[in-house]
Parts: structure tokens; C-alpha cells; sequence
């Protein structure tokens, strides 16, 4: 397992990287965390002629807590995030889901902007972006252009990202105070890729449903927002039979492939009992908004 | 002075291993050594057509490009390891393909060049036109007659048909009150050492030396056959098997392709080689095993008393057979257990398919008999209401029954005959320690709170310590410090501690002061390896009695200098000293300086210099581990989800050499039996591609999934061996399917939910309950 | 991987027909098609790039179509291999009359092995269908938009 030939860049600044992947263009990758790409290379399944090294641009790694929301520079480690009290206070759901992604060794390495850019459909960071719908910044050699979680994910590992742009940040509107929130999934072992999964959130006010969120993953090309399932939520009072029918509109939602772990129809019908039990601990952690 | 036998010390090789001072085959390097790499079949059955390396020749670097035709006297089926009456057709695949390919992974072509990366481009380079053949994947298909051939000169896939029987069963069965059939599924796995395969060659012209570093369990056996191959002296050939991490059986071959490839490559190019196994390569041209279809069958009383079993079943033996049919032949020998079964009969067809070919791993076919026998009893404790532990218990030996004739010829083609042993005593203790008789109880209470757990309790027979032979040499320098050399090999078994702890009792000596080297036929030239669980017993008796030989050659050397007779010589702390006077002492090592006088006379009844003795064990048969697992797994229907929460094992090999490396050995084979039971499966499609060929997909339990382990540990010393041990290498994994599923049935009992395969899966547990919900 | 579909298309059959028998057509809608090279009647050597994101592989193969029962009916075989590993598919397209249009029914199987598929099965069933699907849809828009 070694790599086809291919010639190294180590910018160290976003300018030149950028300016790199101005000149490569589908020539070339990024290599961030390298938890997947390097594999793929050393498989010699990805044979990119060209690697730009992002690692050592350190003014791409951050967490602020601006704008409603979180704020992260692409090159943030996971690990870091995870252990973020920023993150704890305004987004526990991110936390959660993080702490799910693979093992820690990976997490130490893989970066928030590389887990969203690579797109893989069981990525558990993709799910929370949509569900939340977050917003990342691409910058190319025209500039900077803002993409929403909606228009990011295309299909499997592809993403409306051109190959000449660097994606460069990531942001993860926050719920609001007193929110309840949920990330669950299925995994044949602790770490491996989830069979499906769910991250959700619940707002309630005065009793009933203000606003609810579903994003899972698992379950088709891309992470899939469940907005009719969410829609039947809205205005509820929550309860037992609520949830049991969101999860059917859950699997209404969702179109999963099967492959040897897990037919398409394990996966949809686990969907809806992940998203019932995702809803109801999330009611478990609500505080009502006034 | 307490013994070293049986004590609980640390490992002699672990200093150096924790520190990354150990040298396994890829640490080997040596000046001017260029790489290897294996250009594959990526079809599971072609034809070759054509394969033209010029581009490849062309890149700068790569030095070489051989396929069959290249190989000339070489090029022959490899050796048939093991032959047997009942197996007709004995296929062995060539060191490299020349005009078809059976299986995905079959070596077409052989690259070496100055480094890895370069082989590898080469690879990209070489171009093979193929034709593809039918391909017959599924070993039901293949055993049907008109499926696709394996092997076009055999009438059908069938390379084997071999059955054993004792007593009458068909009478057995005509007369049973209850007969009871099942038809068991156990699918495809390997074993997976942290190490994958290797091996560097290198050959000096000048002294007409071939050494050879593979990683291997059975390094005698490769040296003999390479030294015979490329018409060698054996003196001549030198084979090491270094730091070995892991074999588990898959690296018991005599050859792999590889192991011939590397030294002819050495000797044509005149430069050292290294082929380095990639962990992807691995799944596809690492022998893998665990594929069996039984259709099996009980006869019982009313009482739960076993009558009559039977069993007629499909091995996959893959596309080439090279150990020959020793896994289905364990399996079949396995089957009875510690169960009096006085009429049996077990029948088995080996199929070859067009996938990676098989070989022993870890049970070799033990785990496949307990499963069978195993599930055989709890359906008819099941339909007959009574309890599982009892239905046990009813049909165990009892300890005054042995030696007990099982009826049936072993792996070792001697006569299956349980030495010793209590079984009953070993269940009781696992029923005790995962509290059995309140398990009822427990599990009522956590299913009204909505929680599925369920207990299995499964007991085998495992037979260990087979021939014919090992041998050892035990000498004292004269610093004092021991000398052991055997033929086995070590992949983590412990033997630098547990053989050094054996001599350091007899000469009273520290077990740090005895240094143990195995794999190196240069070392020990006499052996044939590491596997089946006997390196303990038949090399560790073999290092027993050459250390009594160096006992009493010292005694006779000390009793000379100490003026006193060799009976009244006693050692102990690395001292000679006359008993009752210790006063009158030497240190051991002054013994050994004595023993080789420089001029002068010696004396002759020393029969020469030194202290030093080499001794052989040749067992007559095997001896007889057993054991009880027992555990409690909580499964959610919903999801499918399996969690193992407790795991007992009661286990009895005889007299123990460490505990601390024996639970080692036991921790290790419960998470290979977790893995075969709940997550590693090795999956091929219909046309004979490997869909887990890398760890994403074959799934290794991790510390997450195998809970701590509960071991109790049972002595009943063997007499086959002064030692009394028995084999402890392959106890852990051998029931841990049976009990799995066991407890999974019984976690799902509300749904009646049967379990008949392994391994398990979310999906297909999710699925039973669905399937089983339906027809409630 | 078997897939299969049906779409209606606002031109008369034997319109389609030419159209799908077109290589123009096949040139556009094969996924990665690199190349194809006429070498025979109905039948091309072909060079494809298959690939999602980072991973892509040359296959160096023949597409044919065979089994012609004009104007209705045929069969459409790609296969190719290459150094990630190889592909067999296979495409049966049947046409019917309905109303003033046609009705295109498709059927297709893709089989994808070596190394792609001992790695990439997690992906390969959905990816394939995807593929497969692009295709489909890739003639039934250049029907649409042709003559």
C-alpha cells in the first residue's frame, strides 16, 4: 500500500493555497487531517498528482462564538471541538456527534472542514450542518462565496465545492437557550461508520413545538433533513404518540442504499426508531423557553 | 522455594517488545535488499491469456518481472501438506498462476525492484488479458452437481468425502423417543494477525548460504522444503522466524507462493529481498477458514439422555486444499464433547469454491463441532422443557470414566481417547460464577423494565498436544546463565517465559537467567511447529527432560569437584551445593566452566564436555482440555444491537505453566470467538469478489465490545506427559459461538427467535425478531 | 446492482430509436467517457474515467450493442477494466408506443470488482445506481432534446 508518485505543497497561508489549487485545479487535493484521503492514496484508488498540505496554515484553526452561532476555522481538529467548552455551552449536539466520529487517534487528527468537504453520507458532522442549517465559506481565486448546507451536499462524497476552492470555515447556527437536543446512532462497533443516525432539536414554548430539527445520516447520497417529519412536529404538544409518527415520516424521508452490513430496509426502519428515541431524549433535555 | 512452575511472573519477552526492540520480518534490513510485490488475479476464476510486463520492465528501478513461465522446476503444484485416504483430489495452486486463476488473489506475476513504491507503480504497469470463467462462489452451489468446476479435471467440485462412525446410529435413531434436526450456518472468517505475512532471502554466493526470514509458525518444515526445492544442503539453508506478531494458523503453510518466490528472486538477482504483505493483500492471499453447512441431527430420551448424533456436512475448502481436510476432520472429532455419545456418525464433504483457499485458524473446526453439538442440545433441552445447564450435566463423563474411548480417529490418525479431566466440576464452577441458579429471576425482573438479556452456557473438549514430535536443547554457559533452544515458533505464546520457567525449576536457576530462542532452524533444527495447541506440552516437555539431562550431567560434574556423589548434589539458586552442607557450593556457571577442561583428561563417565542435553517428546496421542463459557449478552430488538455485559470461562489444561500468560491466551481466543460470533464475516459476491478487504468492513471487536473476562482455572494434570499440561492455545475461541447463541436466543425468547448461523448481525437479529414477530 | 426505470418521451418511436442508436448519444451520456472508438458496427473500444471525489479509476474497455430488434428493443454492454478494478454492465432499453410519445423502459445490472469493490462496497451499490440512473436519464434528455 504505497502511493502513486505525487508532488507536495505546504503553503502557509491561505493565499498561497488558494493560489495553488488556482493553478491545479482538479489536479489537485487537500490534505487536512488526511484520515481519509491518505488511505485512498495509499490504496492507490485516489492517484491526486498534486497534495497541498494545509496543516501548517494556522490562522484556519479556531472556535468562535459570534453571530448566534459557532464559528470554525476549516483546519480545527475535531478533538478539539469536542473538548471545546464553546462548544459544550452553545451546541451540545455538535459535541455529542463528535464524539461519535471514528476513535479519538482520528479525531486528533480530522478537521471539521475536512469531514464536511469530504461529504461521506455516514458523517456525522454533516448531519448536525444540515440540521442546524449551518453555512460554510469557500474561497476561490474570485473570492469568498458563502454556500448553505442545503446547496453544499450533492451526492456521495461530493459537494458543490469547485476544485479550485478552499473551503475555509464553517458555521453552526446555536440553538437557543434551553433547547433539548439528541444525536444518536447505530454502529456495528463503538466508532465505525453509523448505519444511520440522528441528531435532533427541540425548542418548545409554552407546551408546545416551536421549532424541531432532524438531520440524519446513513440514510442516502447526502445527510437528509427530515422536513415533513419536522413540519409535523411544529405546534404539537410532545408526546409518545408524536414521536412514533414523526419516525414514520422519518422513513418516509429517507432513501438508504444497503451494502453488506445493512439492508436498505434495516437502515430506513432504524432511522425512524433512532429519530423516536433522538426526540424523546430530547424532550428529556428541554428547558422550556418562555 | 516456591516453584516457577504455575507462578504468575511477567514476560522474559516483553522489555524489548514494549520498547519497540523486537525484530519482526519488516525490520530486517539489510545493504542492497530491493522489494517485492505480487501482481494478483483480480478475477475469481480466468483464464490467463497473456501477460506483458514491458512497460513495467521500463521503469527505472524495477528489476524484475517473473510469471510462470520464468519459474521452470519451480513453477509445479506446491507441496500437498498432510495427505489423506479420503482426500481424492489434492489440488494445490502453482507459485504463480500459469494458465488459470482460481481465486481473487491468486498470484499472477512477481515484481521486485528497488523499493516498494516502485514495485508498486510496476504493478500499475503489468497487463494481463484475461478471460473470465463461470465462477462458483457459494459452497451450497458448489456442491451441487452441474455447478461450475473449480478445477476442470474433476468431475465435480468435490475434493473430499470422509465419514466416521461409531456404534449403530441408524438403529440409535429408530429407537429414540425425540429426534431433533438442525441445519447450522457458520460463515467465512481469518485470522487477522497484527502482523501480516513476510519474507526477506538472502543469498551469499561465497558460502552458498540461503537465510530466509518469514514470518511463519513452522520455520523447520519451510527450511527442509525450500533446502530440497532449490537442491540445497539443509545445513545450507538458514530459516528464522523472528518476532512473529500473531499466526493464528494462517501462517502454518508449507508454502505460501511467496515463501518460494522471495528466495528464488534472492538467488537469481543475487541480491536480498523483502516482500512485505499489505494488510489489504492479506484478505485475499492469506488462507482464511471458518465456511461449514450442517445438517445435523439429535436422538434423545425422555430424559434428556443423548441417544444417538449425527451430522453430515459441507466444508469450504476454497479453491485449493492445500493442509487438506484437517478442519473438517477436527470438526467432526470435536462434535461429541464431553458427552457420552455411544452412537455417532459424522460425514462431510469437502467443496472447493473460487475463493481464497483454506487453512487451520484458531479451533481449526473445534469451534464448528461445539456449535453443532451445542445447539443440538438446547433445542432438545428446549422442546423437552428442561433446563439447559441440566441437559448437560445429564449427559457429561463422568471423572471416573477415563480414559474414555470416543470412538473416532483424531487429527493426529490415533485412536480419540480422553485422557483426564472433570467436567462436571467445571460446570457447576461456570454455573456458579455467572450465578445460573438466580438467572431466571434476573431476567424477569429486566424484562419488565423493558431490557433483553439472556445467558448461554456452552461446554467443549478440546484436543491438544498432539505429535509427532518436539525437541530441545538446554545448555549452561559458564556465566551461569541457560541456554534453550527448541524447533517451534513463538507468535505471542509466551515460550521465551513459560519454557524458562520450566527449566529454571529443574535447575533452580531464575527464570530471567534462562534465555529461550525459537524459529531459528540454525538454532534447533529439529521440529514441526506452532500450531494445534502443543508447543507447551510437547516442546515445553521436550525442554523438561533435556533440562533433567543437564540436571544430572551437573550433579555428576559437581559431585566431582565437591568430593561428594551426585545424589547428594541438590540446586537452588543457581548454586551446586551438597545437601546438608551448603557451605560446600558452586555457582552453576563454575559448574559449567568445570565441564569443559581445556587440557588434561576428562572423566568418562561425563560422556563429554558441558552441560548440555538434547531431548525429543514424541506423544502417543493427544491430551484433552475442557472448559465452560458462560455469558450474558442484552440484545435490543429494535435495532438488532448486541451487547456482550458478562463472560465467564471455567477452563482446565492441566497443570499451568503462568496463569498470566494462560489468561492472555484465553482473553485473546473469547475476542476471536466474539468476532466470529457477532462481527466478523468475510463476504464475497456472486461472482467471487471479496467485499471486506480492509478493516472498515471485517470487523475486529475492539475493547469496547469484549467485556472484562471471569476466568476460573481447573487443574486435572494429564499422565500423557511428566509436565501434565495440556494445550491452551486455541481453549478461548472454541465454544464462544455456541454460547452466543445461546444467550441471544435466550434474550429473545418472548419473540422465539431460533438462531442457527454465525456470525450475527444487527441486521439479521432485527430481521429474526421481525420474522419470528410474524408467525407469533 | 440491478436498476430499472421507465420514462415518457414526447417523440414517435422510431424518432427515439434513432436517436438512442446514435453514437453521438453514447458519447455523451457514458459516464467518464474519455473516448470511444468505432471498431466495429455497434461496437466501440472505449476509455472511461469513472470516479467520485478523490477516487477515479481508467477503465480501458469495449461497449456493443447487440441483440438489435429495431425499433423497438436492445441490448447495451459496457465493460472495461483498469487498475482499481474492473466493470461489467448491462442495459436492456425497450421502447413502446404511447399515444403520440414513446415510452422508454430500461433495465440495467452493473457488476464492479477488484480493488474498488473489497474497499468501496459501502458506496459502490449507491454510487453504481447512480450511474446507471445518470445514464438513463442522459438519453432520455438528449432524446427530448434532439430530433
Amino acid at each position: 500500500m504505497k502511493p502513486a508518485v505525487f508532488e507536495y505543497f505546504s503553503p502557509q497561508t491561505v493565499e498561497e493555497a488558494v493560489a495553488l489549487l488556482g493553478e491545479y485545479g482538479d489536479d489537485a487535493k487537500v490534505l487536512a487531517g488526511g484520515q481519509s484521503l491518505v488511505p485512498l492514496m495509499n490504496m492507490r484508488l485516489a492517484r491526486p498528482p498534486v497534495v497541498v498540505d494545509i496543516n501548517r496554515i494556522e490562522s484556519l484553526a479556531y472556535i468562535r462564538d459570534e453571530d448566534g452561532g459557532l464559528r470554525f476555522g476549516a483546519l480545527t481538529r475535531q478533538r478539539a471541538a469536542e473538548r471545546s467548552p464553546l462548544v459544550a455551552a452553545r451546541c451540545p449536539l455538535l459535541r455529542d456527534a463528535l464524539r461519535l466520529v471514528g476513535h479519538v487517534q482520528i479525531r486528533n487528527r480530522g478537521t471539521i472542514g475536512g469531514s464536511i468537504a469530504h461529504a461521506d453520507p455516514a458523517a456525522e458532522l454533516t448531519a448536525v450542518l444540515a440540521a442546524l442549517d449551518g453555512e460554510v465559506t469557500a474561497r476561490g481565486p474570485q473570492g469568498d462565496r458563502v454556500i448553505s448546507a442545503r446547496e453544499l451536499f450533492v451526492t456521495y462524497l461530493t459537494t458543490s465545492l469547485e476544485p479550485r476552492e478552499l473551503l475555509v470555515e464553517a458555521r453552526f447556527p446555536a440553538p437557543p437557550q434551553g433547547a433539548g437536543w439528541s444525536w444518536m446512532e447505530v454502529a456495528r462497533r463503538h466508532g465505525d461508520f453509523a448505519l444511520a443516525g440522528v441528531g435532533t432539536v427541540l425548542v418548545l414554548r409554552r407546551g408546545t413545538i416551536a421549532d424541531a430539527r432532524i438531520g440524519l445520516i446513513g440514510v442516502g447520497p447526502t445527510p437528509v433533513r427530515a422536513a415533513e417529519a419536522e413540519r409535523g412536529l411544529i405546534g404539537q404538544p410532545p408526546s409518545e404518540a408524536l414521536w412514533e409518527a414523526a419516525a414514520e415520516a422519518v422513513r418516509d424521508a429517507v432513501s438508504p442504499d444497503g451494502d453488506i452490513h445493512a439492508s436498505a430496509e434495516y437502515r430506513r426502519h432504524v432511522a425512524g426508531v433512532l429519530a423516536q428515541r433522538a426526540l424523546r431524549e430530547s424532550l428529556s433535555r428541554v428547558q422550556e423557553a418562555a | 522455594m516456591s516453584p516457577h512452575v504455575g507462578a504468575r511472573i511477567t514476560r522474559n519477552e516483553d522489555p524489548a517488545l514494549l520498547r519497540g526492540r523486537g525484530l519482526f520480518v519488516d525490520d530486517v534490513r539489510l545493504p542492497g535488499m530491493v522489494c517485492a510485490a505480487v501482481l494478483r488475479s483480480p478475477h475469481a476464476h480466468a483464464r490467463i491469456n497473456r501477460i506483458d510486463a514491458r512497460r513495467a520492465l521500463a521503469v527505472p528501478g524495477v528489476l524484475a518481472v517473473f510469471t510462470h513461465a520464468d519459474l521452470g522446476e519451480l513453477g509445479g503444484p506446491l507441496p500437498k501438506l498432510i495427505p489423506h485416504p479420503a482426500l481424492t483430489y489434492h489440488k494445490t495452486q502453482e507459485p504463480l498462476a500459469s494458465t488459470v486463476a482460481r481465486f481473487v488473489g491468486e498470484p499472477v506475476a512477481f515484481v521486485v525492484a528497488e523499493d516498494r513504491y516502485l514495485a508498486e507503480d510496476a504493478l500499475d504497469l503489468i497487463a494481463v488479458d484475461y478471460t473470465p470463467l463461470p465462477v462458483v462462489e457459494s459452497l451450497q452451489e458448489a456442491a451441487v452437481p452441474g455447478a461450475p468446476l473449480v478445477h476442470a479435471d474433476m468431475p465435480n467440485n468435490v475434493c473430499a468425502h470422509y465419514t466416521q462412525r461409531v456404534g449403530d446410529v441408524e438403529r440409535s435413531f429408530a429407537r429414540a423417543a425425540h429426534r431433533f434436526r438442525e441445519r447450522l450456518v457458520i460463515d467465512r472468517g481469518t485470522s487477522s494477525p497484527l502482523e501480516t505475512r513476510g519474507v526477506v532471502a538472502s543469498w551469499q554466493p561465497q558460502t552458498r548460504q540461503l537465510d530466509i526470514w518469514d514470518s511463519t509458525q513452522a520455520p523447520i518444515p519451510i527450511r527442509n522444503g525450500l533446502a530440497a526445492m532449490f537442491h540445497l544442503p539443509q545445513a545450507g539453508v538458514r530459516v528464522v522466524a523472528p518476532d512473529v506478531g500473531g499466526g493464528f494458523g494462517c501462517k502454518v503453510m508449507m508454502f505460501y507462493p511467496e515463501e518460494i518466490l522471495v528466495p528464488m528472486a534472492a538467488l537469481r538477482l543475487a541480491r536480498p529481498v523483502k516482500w512485505i504483505e499489505d494488510r489489504r493483500e492479506h484478505f485475499v492471499a492469506t488462507n482464511q477458514e471458518r465456511e461449514q453447512i450442517h445438517e445435523a441431527e439429535i436422538a434423545v430420551d425422555d430424559d434428556g439422555l443423548i441417544l444417538g448424533v449425527r451430522t453430515t456436512f459441507l466444508y469450504d475448502a476454497g479453491a485449493y486444499c492445500p493442509y487438506g481436510i484437517i478442519v473438517p476432520i477436527v470438526a467432526g472429532t470435536t462434535l461429541p464433547g464431553p458427552y457420552r455419545i455411544a452412537h455417532y456418525h459424522c460425514e462431510f464433504r469437502a467443496i472447493f469454491t473460487n475463493k481464497t483457499p483454506v487453512s487451520p485458524y484458531r479451533g481449526a473446526g473445534r469451534p464448528h463441532g461445539v456449535f453443532v453439538m451445542e445447539r443440538l442440545l438446547d433445542r432438545a433441552a428446549g422442546e423437552l422443557g428442561l433446563d439447559r445447564a441440566e441437559i448437560r450435566r445429564r449427559n457429561l463423563i463422568q471423572p471416573n470414566e477415563f480414559p474414555y474411548d470416543v470412538g473416532v480417529i483424531y487429527q493426529d490418525n490415533a485412536p480419540l481417547q480422553y485422557d483426564s479431566g472433570d467436567y462436571p466440576r467445571c460446570l457447576s464452577r461456570a454455573a456458579d460464577m455467572i450465578d445460573y441458579a438466580r438467572w431466571g429471576a434476573r431476567q424477569q425482573a429486566n424484562r419488565a423494565a423493558g431490557r433483553y438479556l439472556g445467558l448461554g452456557i456452552a461446554c467443549y473438549v478440546e484436543g491438544t498436544g498432539i505429535g509427532p514430535y518436539e525437541g530441545s536443547r538446554v545448555n549452561v554457559e559458564p556465566s551461569g546463565k541457560v541456554f534453550v533452544a527448541t524447533g517451534v515458533g513463538t507468535q505471542g505464546q509466551g515460550h521465551m517465559t513459560v519454557f524458562a520457567q520450566i527449566v529454571a525449576d529443574v535447575l533452580g536457576v531464575d527464570p530471567r537467567d534462562v534465555s529461550v530462542r525459537t524459529g531459528d532452524t540454525t538454532a534447533f533444527g529439529w521440529g514441526t511447529g506452532t500450531f494445534a495447541s502443543r508447543a507447551g506440552v510437547v516442546a515445553g516437555t521436550a525442554v523438561s527432560l533435556a533440562a533433567e539431562a543437564v540436571r544430572e550431567k551437573t550433579r555428576l560434574v559437581a559431585a566431582s569437584l565437591l568430593e561428594a556423589r551426585p545424589d547428594e548434589i541438590e540446586l537452588e539458586h543457581g548454586r551446586a551445593f551438597v545437601r546438608g552442607a551448603p557451605a560446600r557450593s558452586l555457582l552453576l556457571g563454575e559448574v559449567a566452566a568445570a565441564s569443559n577442561p581445556l587440557r588434561f583428561t576428562m572423566p568418562r563417565d561425563w560422556e563429554g564436555p558441558g552441560l548440555e542435553a538434547t531431548r525429543y517428546f514424541a506423544p502417543p496421542r493427544g491430551t484433552f482440555s475442557n472448559g465452560v463459557h458462560a455469558c450474558i449478552v442484552e440484545v435490543d430488538p429494535e435495532t438488532g444491537m448486541l451487547r456482550v455485559r458478562r463472560y465467564v470461562v471455567v477452563h482446565d489444561c492441566g497443570r499451568v505453566l503462568n496463569p498470566l500468560i494462560l489468561d492472555g491466551q484465553i482473553h485473546g481466543g473469547v475476542a476471536q470467538g466474539l468476532g466470529g460470533a457477532v462481527w466478523e464475516k468475510l463476504v464475497y459476491d456472486a461472482q467471487g469478489q471479496p467485499l471486506a478487504t480492509t478493516f472498515m468492513d471485517y470487523l475486529l471487536p475492539t475493547s469496547e465490545e469484549v467485556p472484562p473476562l471471569e476466568v476460573g482455572h481447573e487443574e486435572t494434570p494429564t499422565p500423557l506427559n511428566p509436565l501434565g499440561v495440556k494445550g491452551a492455545g486455541e481453549a478461548g475461541v472454541i465454544p464462544v459461538a455456541a454460547a452466543v447463541a445461546q444467550a441471544v436466543e435466550d434474550a429473545l425468547q418472548p419473540f422465539g427467535v431460533h438462531i442457527t448461523e454465525m456470525p450475527l448481525s444487527p441486521n439479521r437479529v432485527r430481521q429474526l425478531v421481525a420474522e419470528a414477530r410474524r408467525s407469533l | 446492482m440491478k436498476l430499472e426505470g421507465t420514462n415518457s418521451l414526447p417523440a414517435p418511436v422510431e424518432t427515439v430509436w434513432k436517436t438512442i442508436n446514435d453514437p453521438e448519444a453514447l458519447r455523451r451520456c457514458t459516464p467518464g467517457l474519455k473516448e470511444l472508438k468505432e471498431v466495429g458496427p455497434d461496437t466501440y473500444q472505449a476509455t472511461l474515467q469513472i470516479g467520485v471525489a478523490a477516487v477515479k479509476g481508467t477503465y480501458a474497455g469495449t461497449l456493443a450493442i447487440t441483440d438489435k430488434r429495431a425499433p423497438a428493443h436492445y441490448k447495451i454492454s459496457l465493460d472495461g477494466s483498469g487498475g482499481a478494478g474492473f466493470m461489467k454492465g448491462e442495459g436492456i432499453v425497450d421502447l413502446e408506443p404511447h399515444g403520440d410519445g414513446t415510452l422508454l423502459k430500461w433495465a440495467g445490472d452493473i457488476q464492479i470488482g477488484g480493488l474498488i469493490a473489497g474497499v468501496g462496497q459501502r458506496m459502490l451499490g449507491g454510487i453504481g445506481k447512480m450511474l446507471i440512473g445518470q445514464f438513463f436519464k442522459c438519453l432520455e434528455d438528449y432524446v427530448g432534446g434532439g430530433t
